[in-house]
């Protein structure tokens, strides 16, 4: 290995990691870490760029540091290359030993199983020689036994002696050759331990002198090394004292100049301090002889002052007694004002004073005047309370009273009533008519009929058309209460007209409930709606609807015909009629469609038609009911405004009527009755005393009747009695002679 | 403080030398103060019948003497400090003392003060250190856990262990130590066991050695000490590393000094069996058998902590391999050394079957084993899948070409391997360009060690390049463990050819 290539190589790769270590890092790496890495390293690489371009000039010195550097690490590099190296090859040396202790062991071990088989053939040939020649031995025996001859026995035995020692001087050769063997081994044991104690002694001192070596060779690699950083500190520390010279050296010929333009300025400012010097001088007098001059003048002109001021002096002096007299005259004259205006301040005070004290004395009087005020209003309105209940409890018991009279005064009647009949049939034997008076139907105090509300009248109406399919002709009757000149069944038409064409009063809310429910009631319902948005409420406001529409009609008919009560309502109208004429081109349209459907109608309506009183019109178009409605409104705004009040009035009962009722309740009964009922009265009467005498005697009668029985009775129980007998003369005999 | 000036068994004349020390400080007493401590320790007797007559001497008070003064007075604290350490093994106070003086009392013990007084009492390792330093001249305290203490009643264990003669010596040694040495033994390394006395004339064991040859029938007779007790009793034990043997034996040597009976073995494999906090098991040059090393992994199977288990320079053959096998993928096994046994082919092939799989294991000796081509290439088949073991060890295995064109292909593919020893085989010179086309495609591999393989100088030193490539890069990405090492990576073929 030479050195100076594996560090050739070694500066070629410290170069590419030095050149290259922001391409290492990826950015689109899967490892997190390596991904901070490589953008940090990206940013330090743009910085340094950044910074790179800024200093510019910088980068050669840099450069030659850089190299600087480079060689301490060189030097590093390879003082740690050789050590490494050292240590390596220094280990190697010591287990060299005991590599080679193991594969002599290893050999040994071949040999050692070689010579063991070798060994064991051996021992195994020899004890087959062996087992042979005993064998042979053991055969001889037996012929020894078949032996009888003792020379041939002998000889035998001879023979076998000397196979016997035969044999057993092969076992004793074996047994030699095996502890020869042993001995060799023993030695080589002996050997074996020298050599390995050798080894050990080698091995201790290689490990010696490596330890040594490696001490001398770290202390050496660290002089270098320190020495390598020495020199670079040196080479570091001269480059930078020239640097530093350099730098002193361009200091100190620039204090140079700079000093010697310095003398030269200080000698051009002096010239040019003494050039205005002269020129400051030379002003300087020139000035100083304008002033003198000036002085002068103006020493004259004072002169000049002076002399007025003596002359203005005089004037005020004088101008100040007069001054000093009008001074004294206005003292005193203040003084006199001072008074009066302190007079004056009394005064205003007391008035002030008063003014508070009065001011103060009516609000009081005007916090009780309120306050009694407000007392009076919660009692006026209690008391309107009271009257009201009063009212009430007053109309309950008039009614009460009423009704108690009226109770009364009808039995009171019904018994004239009975007593005329009885008297007509019992006593006359006249046909008795029950009289038939208005007033005896009513019962409780008799007062003014409520008025209907319009959605009642509704209600009627369609009722009423509902049932005139059934029975006609009803309806007259039955509608006292309309206007002769409508019938129900106009009424009815215009009703369902409104109905239909002001759809637009009606809350949509209540048209959808509207939907599932009959087509009168939602008739019904719709036009409640209508009417409370058109504030007609009464009956009265119903009929003059009805009219109102029918006399429109009749004025649309004839347009020269003018009521003078729609005027003011067609003036108005007339200007919406202008607003309306764009559509009045589409109404007309339509306007073909409605008088069909007016023919229509009128012919089923054409029955009725007959009986009314008004022309039969035509009806009003539907398109025309909505003016007519506002004219409507406009109108019945103005009779609405002061129809609270009458209202009110209206609530007051006139008891005008009562006193008639009472007086057509008290003569019920008509003189003439009354004329005949005294007549009765005396002829009864005289009747009566008839009858009474009568009466009279018949108990006289009677009692004469009784008495004479009783004394019957009494002659009866005195002739049978026992003492008749025995007495002389009974007194029936008495009796009997009279009787007889 | 009172009660440690006063104790009820205070010598007459000390104390009168205390009070009389206190009352009069003469300079030339304090001149005797001064080395007092030292003498202290040793024994207080002597001391107090030395300083008496000094007392006496010197009762008054010489005004003239110019070097008298009185900051040579010794504090009541010093002299408290100085009594409690004279009286420490009678009465030991130590815990109740502040900081400061506690520190004093330590650096003034003595280290020969009976250990069943400052076991459990003195946690100071100065103290400990000087009862290391004055018992042993080296001390290693770095193989201790870095501590003293440890290390003190590590080694004191020890040392009784080796010199216990079973049956002689009495049992309780040892065992009266246990409560006290309990806390802080971690490890256990003995290298000599002394088998019983058989002749009651010779008590030395090394006399006995003679007898023992004569007595030689008697072989039951020779277990050694039985370590259950003992280790049961240590809570922290962590290492047990046993050598049955006999140090320094001689000529008296004899074959039964080296016997590592059955009872031995079952008795130490009940043992390690009952210790879980057991990591490191070393059992080496006991003449351990293919069935004692059985009987001894069979109690090692599944045992909670057991990470590094060395056999090495033993007996053991194939079937002792192969429990190991069985060994290595029923526990957690981090390192297993079996170098120098027997170890042959089907040995090697069982222990490459269950290398195959395993992810436990981290580093593999096989030095000095037999297991040819045979089992090295069942081996390097194994390496083909394994991704956790990092060492191994095939020096001296007689393994030739075929192995090693396997193991090149290995080589290529295998990421984790960092150390190979491929020394003393015979794997020649087309192994060797094998193996460096293996290598040139290999990144990871840090050591390769094919000394004395009969392989050409050329492909030892190309492959010697392309370790030293390798090496670089992985210091690369030591010192910049972000960093991509790609480029550097791809640059180093170009120099290994180079």
């Amino acid at each position: 290995m030479n050195p100076s290539g594996s560090m050739g190589v070694l500066e070629q790769t410290e170069e590419e990691r030095l050149s290259t270590p922001n391409l290492e890092p990826s950015v689109y790496s899967d490892n997190p870490q390596e991904r901070i890495q490589a953008r940090r390293l990206r940013i330090a690489a743009r910085l340094e760029a950044r910074r790179r371009e800024a200093l510019g000039e910088y980068i050669d010195g840099k450069k030659e540091s850089e190299e600087d550097q480079s060689k301490s690490y060189k030097q590093k590099e390879e003082s740690r290359l050789k050590l490494s190296k050292l240590l390596l090859c220094g280990t190697e040396l010591v287990t060299n030993i005991q590599v080679a202790a193991d594969i002599r062991e290893i050999h040994r071990r071949v040999e050692e199983e070689e010579i063991k088989r070798q060994r064991i053939e051996k021992l195994e040939n020899e004890v087959k020689n062996s087992q042979d020649k005993f064998d042979e031995i053991t055969t001889k025996w037996e012929e020894g036994k078949q032996k009888h001859i003792p020379q041939d026995l002998w000889e035998i035995l001879n023979t076998q002696q000397l196979h016997c020692a035969g044999l057993i001087e092969d076992k004793n050769k074996l047994i030699n050759e095996l502890q020869q063997e042993l001995k060799v081994k023993d030695d080589q044991y002996v050997k074996d331990l020298k050599k390995q104690s050798d080894d050990i002694c080698l091995l201790l001192e290689r490990m010696e002198e490596q330890v040594k070596d490696i001490m001398k060779s770290f202390r050496q690699e660290l002089s270098h090394i320190e020495k390598a950083f020495e020199l670079e500190r040196q080479e570091l520390l001269t480059s930078n004292k020239k640097k530093w010279e350099r730098a002193l050296q361009n200091h100190n010929s620039k204090e140079l100049e700079y000093l010697i333009n310095r003398i030269k300025k200080v000698e051009d400012y002096e010239k040019q301090l003494n050039k205005q010097r002269i020129w400051d001088c030379e002003e300087y007098n020139m000035i100083k002889i304008k002033l003198e001059q000036d002085v002068q003048i103006l020493e004259q002109q004072l002169q000049q002052m002076k002399a007025t001021y003596q002359l203005n002096q005089e004037k005020l002096e004088y101008n100040f007694q007069v001054l000093k007299k009008r001074d004294e005259e206005s003292t005193v004259i203040k003084s006199q004002q001072k008074r009066k205006i302190n007079r004056l301040h009394d005064v205003l005070n007391n008035l002030r004073s008063k003014y508070a004290k009065q001011v103060k004395q009516f609000q009081e009087e005007n916090h009780s005047l309120t306050s009694e005020y407000k007392r009076l209003v919660l009692q006026f309105k209690e008391l309107q309370r009271a009257m009201r209940h009063f009212a009430i409890i007053d109309d309950e018991k008039f009614r009460e009273i009423w009704l108690m009279n009226e109770e009364e005064a009808k039995g009171l009647i019904d018994r004239a009533f009975d007593v005329d009949r009885i008297i007509h049939i019992q006593h006359l034997g006249l046909p008795w008519t029950a009289p038939d008076f208005w007033f005896l139907k009513n019962v409780g105090p008799i007062s003014q009929q409520q008025q209907k509300t319009a959605t009642q009248i509704v209600e009627e109406v369609l009722k009423q058309a509902d049932e005139e399919g059934l029975e006609e002709g009803a309806s007259e009757s039955s509608y006292l209460d309309l206007p002769k000149q409508i019938s129900a069944k106009t009424t009815r038409k215009i009703l369902m007209l409104l109905c239909d064409e002001s759809g637009f009063l009606i809350e949509s809310k209540l048209l959808s409930l509207l939907l599932p429910l009959e087509k009168n009631e939602c008739y019904l319902l719709r036009l409640d709606a209508i009417f409370s948005a058109l504030g007609i409420e009464s009956e009265d406001d119903l009929y003059k609807l009805v009219k109102f529409f029918l006399e429109y009609r009749a004025h649309h008919l004839s347009a020269s015909q003018i009521s003078p009560w729609t005027q003011a309502n067609l003036e108005r109208s007339s200007l919406m009629e202008k607003s309306l004429m764009s559509e009045w081109d589409l109404e007309q349209e339509q306007e073909a469609e409605s008088l069909l459907e007016g023919e229509e109608e009128s012919s089923v309506g054409g029955e009725q038609e007959e009986e009314e009183a008004p022309p039969s019109p035509k009806l009003i178009h539907p398109n025309e009911v909505l003016k007519v409605l506002e004219a409507f409104v406009m109108g019945l705004r103005k009779p609405r405004n002061f129809r609270a009040p009458v209202r009110m009035t209206k609530s007051k009962r006139d008891n005008s009527k009562d006193s008639e009722y009472w007086k057509a309740l008290a003569t019920v009964i008509p003189s003439s009755t009354q004329n005949l009922w005294d007549a009765l009265y005396t002829a009864l009467e005289k009747y009566h005393l008839v009858l009474t005498q009568r009466a009279k005697l018949l108990t006289e009668n009677n009692s004469l009747e009784q008495q004479n029985s009783e004394l019957q009775l009494l002659l009866q129980q005195y002739l049978h009695s026992k003492i008749n007998s025995e007495l002389q003369i009974p007194p029936t005999h008495v009796f009997r002679v009279p009787t007889k | 403080m009172q009660g440690a000036l006063t104790p009820p068994i205070l010598s007459g004349p000390s104390q009168s030398a205390v009070s009389n020390q206190g009352l009069m400080p003469t300079a030339s007493q304090a001149s005797n103060i001064a080395p007092q401590p030292s003498k202290t320790f040793s024994s207080s007797g002597p001391l107090a019948a030395k300083t008496k007559p000094h007392v006496r001497r010197m009762r008054r008070i010489i005004a003239e003497d110019p070097e008298w003064s009185l900051a040579i007075v010794p504090l009541l604290t010093e002299l408290c400090i100085q009594h409690i350490v004279k009286n420490f093994q009678k009465n030991p106070i130590l815990k109740q003392l502040l900081p400061e003086h506690q520190k004093k009392v330590l650096s003034h013990l003595s280290p020969d003060l009976p250990l069943a007084v400052t076991a459990n009492l003195i946690e100071d390792e100065n103290y400990w250190r000087r009862c290391c330093t004055q018992r042993w001249p080296v001390c290693h305290v770095a193989k201790h856990g870095g501590s003293w203490k440890h290390m003190f009643f590590e080694r004191h264990l020890e040392n009784l262990l080796k010199h216990f003669i079973p049956g002689t010596t009495d049992p309780s040694v040892i065992l009266d130590l246990l409560p006290l040495c309990a806390n802080y033994v971690r490890r256990i390394r003995v290298d000599q066991f002394l088998p019983p006395v058989q002749l009651p004339a010779s008590l030395q064991t090394r006399e006995l050695s003679d007898s023992g040859s004569e007595v030689e029938s008697e072989e039951p007779t020779m277990d050694h000490y039985q370590l259950g007790d003992l280790v049961a009793g240590l809570k922290h034990l962590e290492e047990l590393d046993l050598v049955y043997g006999v140090k320094d034996c001689g000529m008296n040597f004899e074959w039964n000094l080296f016997l590592f009976t059955y009872r031995d073995c079952h008795s130490l494999a009940a043992t390690i069996k009952a210790c879980h906090t057991l990591k490191i098991f070393r059992l080496t040059r006991s003449k351990v058998d293919d069935e004692k090393a059985r009987i001894l992994i069979r109690s090692l199977l599944n045992h909670p902590g057991l990470e590094e288990l060395d056999l090495s320079h033993n007996l053991i053959g194939d079937r002792g391999a192969r429990a190991a096998a069985k060994l290595l993928s029923h526990s957690h096994l981090r390192v297993l050394n079996l170098a120098n046994n027997q170890v042959r082919g089907p040995g090697a092939q069982s222990l490459a079957h269950a290398l195959a799989h395993n992810t436990n294991l981290v580093s593999l000796n096989l030095r000095l084993n037999c297991l040819e081509d045979e089992g090295g290439q069942a081996l390097a088949h194994a390496l083909q899948t394994n991704k956790c073991l990092t060492t191994l060890n095939l020096g001296g295995n007689e393994l030739s070409e075929p192995t090693a064109t396997l193991l090149a292909q290995v080589l290529a593919i295998n990421t984790t391997l960092t150390s190979l020893n491929l020394s003393c085989n015979h794997i020649g010179l087309d192994g060797g360009k094998q193996l460096l086309e293996g290598m040139s495609e290999n990144k990871t591999l840090l050591e390769f060690d094919l000394r004395l393989s009969d392989i050409s100088q050329e492909s030892e030193y190309l492959i010697g390049q392309a370790l030293h490539a390798n090496r670089e890069a992985a210091r690369q990405r030591a010192l910049n463990p972000g960093y991509l090492m790609s480029p550097i990576i791809a640059n180093v073929p170009g120099n290994s050819v180079e």
